[in-house]
């Protein structure tokens, strides 16, 4: 099977500014790919050079197995812009047959669904759109040609939490039916219960690339077991994957690294009255990330 | 494509039009009086407008006489002047505009070839500004034979075709730079000092030897030089026009497809 996104040293300079370095990477069929970086990271500049709206300095791109030049391979994608711009007098609902038209046609059914689930008013001309009612028309144009790739840069911006919940349930719907979702985000927490792996890019780089899931193992997670009765240090101790035990009384704290199993298993033999797990903070490993490549950069820099 | 775009024009099209309709008849029913009276109108125009202002008015032939008056009052500067504003305000709309606005960003990336996108967008501005042109031309040939001007229908069609063609032209010029750069200031600048500088090359420095040559570069050469209100189509001249006018929408096509949009 192609690759739905193949980049390879993929490079863009703004003249002498850097906009995306060397950037690798490949996104499967059927992947939800959380694309992860502070403002002005590179992020919008990837999702353009995907599509065409700005040519790399140097280096590969192909979408759905195509170089993005080619115009029919857009009728494909699905694009919500991270700055969306929506004017004129046009009523919403006509801009968008209009743009169902240029793709290829669009029944108007569709339309009408999507903009229930959004619950978005299509009778209002473009320039009066509040700021999330615009981003609701931006979803609805993204996702009405049912297209099998989706890019959405920075899609949950200006929306409110119950229309955010629907999006979500759409994208999971999208995956289902085979398809594939990159979108980029600042907020890990937004794309992390969706994504399938998230990319992380800094100051033009990509930095990390996990699968979500993955990540999760990886997490450092505090766990908290009180007993019926007092246990022995001894049982806990030496466990793999637990470190900071403390054993007092009829209580044990510690942490663990990836699986909790050695911890459940040594915990079972005695009478469990309470468990507390904390879920782990992705945005926490996240943010290791960072400080790591920080301190490598550094180095780097100091040598 | 085309039709969306001439659907946004729309509004701003019938302004234009009811505005150079107005100054049209307001200008043509004062014949009636200059007819009547052709000496005092005649003296007065000369005493309004001294030397180096008459040249730049085109050296305003006899005021009395129909086409003299059709020229100088309004083939001369006034209405080509409005054309070229309302064909720069168009072309503007094409690319520069919705580039700044943020809007062209999804544009580009719908399955349309940039190529083919920008050639839209000109036909667009040509048939925006064909329209403009034809209901303006009806407007002058009807209030033009209320007040007896005398110039005939082919004379004047030749006339307000020059017209179609240099805002055309200027248009098609503002598309150009608009799509080259993906600014509006740059390109009504261009437009701005060319149009200006042209107009007085062909006027007042008609007579100064050190710029007259370049009268070959300035588009009121082409459209006023044929003297269509007296002599008739001037072939050669507006195929100039035309030519041009391609050769910038070519340079247009091939600037836009290789650049980044809204960096």
């Amino acid at each position: 099977m192609t690759a739905v996104v193949q980049a390879e040293g993929l490079t863009k300079y703004y003249g002498k500014r850097r906009g995306l370095e060397d950037l690798t990477l490949e996104i499967q069929p059927g992947e939800i790919f959380g694309y992860l970086g502070p403002n002005g990271a590179g992020k919008t500049t990837t999702i353009r050079l995907l599509l065409d709206v700005i040519r790399p300095t140097r280096g590969l791109v192909r979408v759905l197995g195509a170089d993005p030049r080619e115009p029919a391979i857009r009728s494909r994608i699905g694009y919500l812009p991270g700055e969306l711009a929506l004017e004129g007098r046009d009523r919403a609902r006509d801009y968008l047959r209009f743009l169902g038209r240029v793709r290829g046609g669009v029944p108007d059914a569709r339309i009408d669904a999507l903009a229930e689930r959004f619950d978005a008013d299509l009778s209002v001309p473009m320039r009066k759109l509040s700021k999330g009612n615009k981003q609701k028309v931006g979803l609805i144009q993204a996702f009405m040609h049912e297209p099998e790739f989706l890019i959405l840069d920075e899609p949950t911006g200006g929306l409110d939490p119950l229309v955010q919940q629907e999006f979500l349930a759409l994208v999971r719907e999208v995956r289902t039916s085979g398809r594939t979702v990159l979108m980029s985000s600042h907020v890990l927490a937004e794309v992390e219960s969706v994504s399938d792996r998230v990319g992380i890019v800094r100051a033009g780089r990509l930095v990390a690339v996990e699968n979500v899931a993955a990540l999760r193992e990886k997490a450092v997670r505090r766990v908290e077991l009180h007993f019926e009765s007092p246990v022995p240090r001894a049982a806990f101790e030496d466990l793999p994957g637990v470190r900071d035990l403390r054993v007092e009384g009829a209580s044990v704290s510690c942490t663990i690294d990836g699986r909790p199993d050695a911890l459940i298993k040594a915990a079972a033999r005695f009478t469990v009255v309470h468990l507390v797990s904390a879920e782990p903070d992705l945005e926490e490993i996240f943010l290791t990330y960072y400080s790591d490549e920080e301190r490598h950069h550094d180095r780097q820099e100091s040598a | 494509m085309i039709a969306k775009s001439l659907r946004d024009y729309r509004r701003a099209l019938i302004w234009w039009t009811i505005g150079i309709s107005a100054f049209l008849t307001l200008y043509l029913s004062i014949y009636e009086n200059v007819r009547q009276d052709p000496a005092t109108f005649n003296a007065q125009a000369m005493a309004k407008f001294p030397g180096a202002l008459r040249d730049l008015m085109g050296g305003m032939g006899d005021l009395s006489v129909g086409a003299g008056y059709l020229q100088s009052v309004v083939y001369q500067l006034f209405v080509p002047m409005l054309f070229i504003v309302c064909a720069t305000l168009l072309a503007h709309r094409a690319i520069a505009q919705p580039e700044e606005a943020g809007t062209l960003e999804l544009v580009v990336t719908l399955p349309v070839d940039r190529q083919r996108l920008v050639l839209q967008r000109f036909v667009a501005l040509a048939v925006a500004l064909l329209a403009v042109a034809v209901v303006t031309f009806g407007v002058v040939w009807a209030v033009g034979e209320s007040v007896q001007i005398g110039v005939p229908f082919d004379r004047m069609l030749a006339a307000q075709t020059g017209v179609f063609l240099l805002g055309l032209f200027c248009g098609t010029v503002a598309l150009t730079v608009g799509a080259a750069t993906g600014r509006k200031t740059i390109a009504s600048a261009v437009v701005g000092v060319w149009v200006v500088a042209g107009y007085v090359v062909v006027t007042v420095g008609r007579s100064v030897e050190a710029i007259s040559w370049l009268k070959w570069v300035s588009p009121f050469h082409y459209y006023t030089e044929g003297r269509p209100l007296y002599e008739g189509l001037p072939v050669g001249d507006y195929l100039v026009l035309a030519g041009a006018t391609a050769v910038l929408v070519l340079t247009a096509v091939l600037a836009f497809d290789r650049r980044d949009i809204g960096v």
